[in-house]
């Protein structure tokens, strides 16, 4: 896929592209508003992804431009400010997904899948996976052909493993993607572990051993 | 403290005893003045009559006698004069009245008489209290006149005092409406609403800029917060760390996830200042306390029992009513242990919430405050209560903590304060 990344923080740019270039993507980049906008004019992307307080302009007056000019890019936008007001500004001018600084590069590439999803597909995806197939649309994953009978945090959990496969994901990333703010109750992540291995049992019953533990306290989904 | 008084009953109240103390020390003075000035009188008028009898006695050498008012006797020697009241049967009242008795001797062609002059006191007694009377009546009049006229004026003088006091004690640093202040043709009063002006004027762009300045640093720290955490991501997944390395990073994680719930929180504190919350809904407290309760379930905190389910619906910002009913939900279990339950309670316009404690709060009134905690929890961000105090305040709601039979007890009243 082709992405571009409007971000005027290098640093977080760069990141951005790093984390994202292992799942085989293009990654361009834009540095301020000017590069923005003038990539976004000439050249077709499947994702855009933009931060709106750009160094001489608005990330929000570049998707404005593209939506006028009637391109197909999904867009997320990033931003530091997380008020319902601005979010709903960019959702109406046509964003298909906004996230707020400071975010996982986990969370974020989980996001740019759904979006990819739904753009090609009408929302009507199938997610394949060697013998893992997962119907996005009725929520239900399968091992060949047989249902697996996922709990909703299962379904969300072997979903957010596969967006980032083949990356170290910490119980912390994984309760935050699950939960939300209210993970930072728990004293610690033990709970996270019984839903991993819930999943982890339900999946190796049919012989999909993809679910590794890194380092301890973190877990990876890599083909053997 | 002593009692206060109001200034206009105050500024009456020295009127009025002036007035008083007037009224006493005039009558006094007036009446021992006038008495004495009577008593001369009738002394002369004695005086005169004796001299004119004495006169008579010379010339003619009758004796004049017109008892009681006038008497001469030969005598055989001569006495003191005495001049003293006396008190006589009068025929035509009858009654006894007060005389007074002017005796002296005189030797008047050789002989020797003891004239006694007597006059009715009555009389001038009667002017006495006359006049003290009438000076008492005229006072008073005249000092209720003045009373009166004293008060109305003050009150009008007064005015723009009043109203601006009253605009003062109205006064909110977060409503944005201006201080409606009279102006007034008196110097102090037209100074004093200046400064007033002035101070109200500063202490708003301070706390403006204050609440600027807050929510500008929570905002500018997003950004480094979001290239540290990317980078950690990255790191994890590009370099060959080992496992003490990786829990040092995911450390490292926890902390900016902490960070990152401060800063939300300020936000939302200083939004809830600047009125951002405008979306009035009818809320039902019902549903959203059956939503908490599922999805804290799933997080593994399956003690929380929603005892008496009378429905309660609310009137508020409904992203706020989560962050009610989420802080006091998460406060609780924050502060208990996994197997003791957390009673919530909807009755009436009241929501409870209680959960077990060993001891009562040493500090229940720090309770609320920003940044305070009870216990060093490094989890907390001190924010979450303060919150919800903010957002009962903002809606008129009555929050209150007791520690009662080794339970920590929240509830918050939802009847608006009628105002």
């Amino acid at each position: 896929m082709k992405m571009l990344i409007a971000e005027d923080e290098l640093d977080l740019q760069q990141s951005i592209v790093t984390y994202l270039k292992r799942d085989d993507h293009v990654c361009e980049v834009a540095s301020d508003y000017l590069e923005a906008s003038e990539k976004v004019a000439l050249y077709d992307y499947d994702i855009i992804i933009l931060d709106i307080n750009l160094v001489s302009g608005s990330g929000l007056d570049v998707l404005k431009t593209l939506k006028k000019d009637k391109k197909k890019a999904g867009v997320i936008i990033i931003s530091a400010n997380n008020s319902l007001t601005d979010r709903l500004e960019g959702l109406d001018l046509g964003a298909d997904d906004y996230i707020t600084k400071p975010f996982h590069l986990a969370e974020l590439s989980s996001r740019i899948n759904a979006v990819l999803r739904r753009g090609k597909y009408g929302g009507d995806e199938i997610i394949v996976f060697n013998e893992i197939r997962i119907d996005t649309k009725a929520r239900t994953a399968y091992i060949e052909g047989n249902t697996m009978a996922l709990t909703r945090k299962e379904y969300d959990l072997l979903l957010f493993f596969i967006s980032n496969k083949g990356r170290v994901l910490s119980k912390e990333i994984i309760a935050e993607h699950l939960w939300g703010d209210d993970s930072d109750l728990l004293d610690n992540f033990d709970f996270i572990y019984v839903h991993i291995n819930n999943l982890r049992k339900k999946m190796t019953s049919q012989g999909a051993k993809y679910i590794k533990t890194a380092y301890g306290s973190g877990y990876k989904f890599i083909e053997d | 403290m002593t009692k206060k008084i109001n200034l206009v009953k105050k500024a009456s109240k020295t009127f009025l005893l002036t007035g008083v103390f007037l009224v006493i020390l005039s009558s006094i003075v007036l009446y021992v003045f006038t008495r004495d000035l009577l008593e001369n009188e009738i002394e002369e008028v004695l005086r005169s009559t004796e001299y004119r009898v004495a006169g008579a006695l010379k010339k003619n050498n009758t004796v004049y006698s017109l008892p009681p008012v006038t008497e001469v006797h030969e005598v055989e020697v001569l006495g003191e004069e005495i001049i003293k009241d006396t008190i006589i049967y009068d025929p035509s009242e009858d009654e006894m009245e007060l005389f007074r008795e002017l005796s002296t001797y005189k030797t008047i062609n050789g002989k020797i008489y003891r004239i006694t002059i007597r006059d009715m006191v009555v009389e001038t007694e009667n002017f006495l209290y006359a006049i003290v009377i009438s000076n008492i009546a005229i006072f008073i009049l005249a000092f209720l006149l003045l009373f009166y006229f004293n008060t109305t004026r003050n009150l009008k003088l007064w005015r723009p005092f009043f109203q601006n006091l009253d605009q003062m004690k109205r006064f909110s640093l977060t409503s944005k409406a201006p201080l409606a202040l009279m102006d007034s043709d008196v110097l102090e009063f037209s100074e004093l609403k200046n400064e007033i002006t002035v101070l109200t004027n500063k202490v708003r762009s301070d706390y403006e800029s204050l609440k600027q300045f807050t929510e500008d640093v929570s905002h500018e720290m997003q950004t480094p917060l979001a290239i540290i955490q990317a980078k950690i991501d990255n790191i994890i997944n590009e370099h060959d760390i080992n496992e003490r390395q990786f829990e040092q990073i995911t450390s490292i994680q926890k902390d900016i996830q902490r960070l990152k719930q401060l800063n939300k929180r300020i936000t939302t504190l200083t939004k809830i200042d600047n009125n951002q919350f405008v979306n009035i809904e009818e809320v039902s407290l019902t549903d959203l306390i059956n939503e908490k309760i599922e999805s804290f379930k799933e997080l593994q905190f399956a003690n929380l029992v929603y005892a008496s389910k009378q429905e309660v619906t609310v009137s508020m910002d409904s992203y706020l009513a989560d962050i009610l009913i989420n802080n006091l939900v998460s406060n609780a279990i924050r502060y208990s242990k996994k197997m003791e339950e957390i009673l919530i309670i909807t009755k009436g316009n009241l929501l409870i919430i209680s959960n077990f404690g060993e001891k009562a709060l040493e500090h229940p009134e720090h309770l609320f405050l920003r940044f305070y905690r009870e216990s060093k929890d490094k989890h907390s961000t001190g924010l979450g209560l303060a919150i919800v105090k903010k957002i009962c305040d903002l809606y008129g709601f009555q929050i209150s903590y007791q520690f009662e039979v080794d339970h920590h007890i929240f509830s918050i009243d939802f009847t608006k304060e009628l105002k």
